[in-house]
């Protein structure tokens, strides 16, 4: 298969689901194709994307961040307890404070992990838990307020017609596909999720490029944080926490292998409209929520039935009898 | 030291040691938690309250097993937490506080158990999808399914019968539920250490490929590996009704992480192949153990939170060492 098929089995699946969910939508309820309830998607899917991206560099590498929910909480929490004033100075330590927090926190996760040669999963799960709590003890409940400005821009328009989280959205989709594909970085990490050892005896720092694929998920996680705490015009400590399992979900329906070096973030936007769309239909239908968990985890597991892409931890794999040919030539 | 010069039984005893150090040094950890816990509070080490903890951690430790076994294969079970929910509420529903319906009511529970976590194995298997999402979707869907059947207000009560379980003790002091954890351990590491089924399990999770080769049934491994870990998590909820006599919506909720978290903390590699229940249990213990103690200290939540996450840090630091490149 060449990179062009492959690419093609991983995305197009995910967009022709998303595609009939949207077009149910649209079915089932005819204002749903209207312009502002593009808007309000946008805004809303626009989170779940940029997680998306951060989850699919850290598992493209092998790894699994679980802390990006702490962090996004964290950085809504900062975020809604700074100076609240509209001055240009409030304003530019708005657009600092949190995304450097995220930054920081990341790399601390990146360090730990390389450092110590501890498996990702356990280490975040435990630098979140440490998080949470600093950001419950910043603020214990739902509060805090964000300057109106920053406010209005978030959730407002660029030249009176582009909604900013659709610019948002597709700015970094683009900018981190190209990083992935154009740039040493971007091989390296496939590389090292592919096979580490090799990567390593073929000179790549393994070490500092893992590091920085953490601090760029911690990054992603603050500025999620403030685009939150902008739109909530708030803080939660706990806003994050949805996102875990989300983003690690999207992340593999958009076609990336969570045993690492397989995959991409092309199809991501796709993913997050299935999981959007899918919530946002059963609401309109007025379906209880009872029945919504029941249709997210089907829909989950039919979506990955029709996307999974193939990857070692599939034992199912090897029972084709195609594959088991392939493997007994390979063994000789 | 050149190991040649050792006599033969200090050379065993090195090589126990090293092949468990990992379990060694965690009991090494209770004892010390132990002992801080009995000067920060006087009645930590009473009988009573090691009895308190001990129960607590039944419930974690059963989990465990099925996540010991799932983590063995290589794969992740996300879908603890709702199954022990669902166990947890429609056990209550099924039993209406009434011994007559004791017995289809087990035979009930533990099927739905069995279903769903064969469920996860059959995804997992055949429909080829990755067990951190496959556990996670089939999660959703069990927490839906509580959720419709018990109209999101359970009801019912744990039938007298299982109310004793929950609560009492044998020899006045051993409560039950321990009795049965401990059961389920030495079957679970008999499971594993001589039949055949748990020596598969490990060449699984070492490597599929080899393991496929050379003839191991790997999808009625996996599938029975989840499907025994459905059983457990519903067990795990049976017990806690009869703990705490009625059901409740969130019980499963903190089991899901807790469970990788003690299995990972006593030893079994997350990549699968490698550990054993051995280390789960004293993994369980290690974290029940600090709960224990945090909250004896009456720390607050933000606090507990970091002081959690801190403790595991610090766990994984004591003993996991970074493989080298060479």
């Amino acid at each position: 298969m060449t990179e062009r098929q492959r690419n093609l089995r991983l995305y197009v699946p995910v967009y022709a689901i998303s595609l009939v969910i949207y077009l149910a939508a649209c079915f089932v309820e005819p204002t749903f194709f209207t312009w502002n309830n593009n808007v309000n998607l946008f805004t809303r899917v626009t989170p779940l994307v940029l997680v998306g991206i951060a989850q699919t560099y850290v598992i493209l590498t092998g790894g699994i961040d679980l802390s990006i929910g702490a962090t996004v909480g964290l950085a809504t929490v900062i975020a809604a307890s700074l100076p609240f004033v509209d001055t240009p100075s409030n304003v530019l330590l708005w657009l600092l404070i949190p995304p450097s927090i995220g930054l920081a926190v990341g790399l601390l996760n990146g360090l730990v992990i390389t450092r110590g040669g501890f498996p990702p999963l356990i280490v975040t799960l435990a630098t979140g838990a440490v998080w949470k709590g600093v950001s419950l003890f910043i603020l214990a409940e739902p509060g805090g307020s964000v300057s109106s400005g920053v406010a209005t821009f978030v959730t407002g328009t660029l030249f009176g017609f582009l909604p900013v989280p659709l610019v948002v959205l597709l700015l970094s989709v683009l900018v981190f596909h190209l990083i992935l594909k154009r740039t040493a970085f971007g091989r390296s990490i496939y590389a090292i999720g592919g096979n580490e050892r090799v990567a390593y005896e073929s000179g790549i720092p393994c070490d500092r490029v893992k590091v920085w694929v953490y601090g760029l998920s911690g990054l992603i996680g603050g500025l999620v944080g403030m685009f939150l705490s902008a739109r909530m015009s708030s803080g939660d400590p706990l806003v994050g926490e949805p996102y875990i399992l989300n983003s690690i979900a999207v992340t593999v329906i958009a076609g990336t292998s969570l045993a690492g070096g397989r995959g991409g973030i092309i199809g991501i936007i796709g993913g997050a409209y299935i999981f959007d769309l899918l919530n946002n239909i059963l609401n309109l239908l007025a379906i209880s929520t009872f029945y919504q968990y029941v249709a997210k985890g089907l829909v989950l597991i039919i979506a990955l039935a029709i996307t999974s892409g193939g990857a070692e931890l599939r034992p199912g794999r090897l029972l084709r009898k195609g594959r088991r040919k392939e493997l007994q030539e390979e063994n000789g | 030291m050149d190991s040649v010069t050792l006599t033969a039984p200090v050379r065993r005893l090195k090589g126990f040691l090293s092949r468990n150090a990992v379990v060694l040094l965690l009991f090494l950890i209770v004892l010390a938690m132990s002992g801080f816990g009995a000067m920060v509070s006087k009645g930590f080490l009473s009988l009573d309250h090691v009895g308190a903890i001990l129960r607590t951690a039944s419930f974690l430790g059963i989990v465990a097993i099925g996540q010991t076994l799932i983590i063995l294969t290589g794969g992740i079970d996300l879908s603890v937490g709702p199954i022990i929910t669902m166990g947890n509420v429609f056990v209550c529903m099924f039993m209406n506080g009434v011994d007559a319906n004791n017995p289809w009511s087990f035979a009930a529970i533990l099927l739905l158990g069995l279903a769903f976590g064969a469920a996860n194995g059959l995804g997992v298997t055949y429909l080829r999808i990755s067990p951190l999402v496959m556990t996670l979707a089939v999660g959703s869907l069990v927490t839906g399914i509580t959720l419709i059947f018990s109209h999101g207000a359970p009801k019912g009560l744990a039938s007298p019968l299982l109310r004793e379980i929950g609560v009492g003790n044998l020899l006045g002091s051993v409560p039950i539920i321990v009795v049965i954890w401990a059961a389920c351990s030495a079957a679970v590491i008999l499971l594993l250490a001589t039949t055949t089924f748990g020596r598969n399990l490990y060449y699984v999770g070492a490597n599929l490929r080899a393991a496929s080769l050379s003839g191991v049934r790997i999808p009625l491994v996996t599938v029975t590996a989840y499907a025994l870990s459905g059983a457990a998590a519903v067990l795990a909820g049976t017990l806690m009704a009869g703990y705490t006599r009625t059901a409740f919506l969130g019980i499963g909720r903190e089991y899901t992480m807790w469970s990788i978290a003690a299995v990972v903390i006593g030893g079994t590699s997350l990549t699968g192949g490698k550990g054993g229940y051995a280390g789960s249990i004293a993994g369980t213990i290690v974290l029940v153990l600090m709960q224990s103690i945090l909250t004896v200290m009456n720390m607050p939540e933000a606090g507990r939170r970091i002081a959690e996450g801190l403790i595991i840090l610090v766990m994984i630091t004591v003993y996991f060492r970074k493989p080298r490149r060479r």
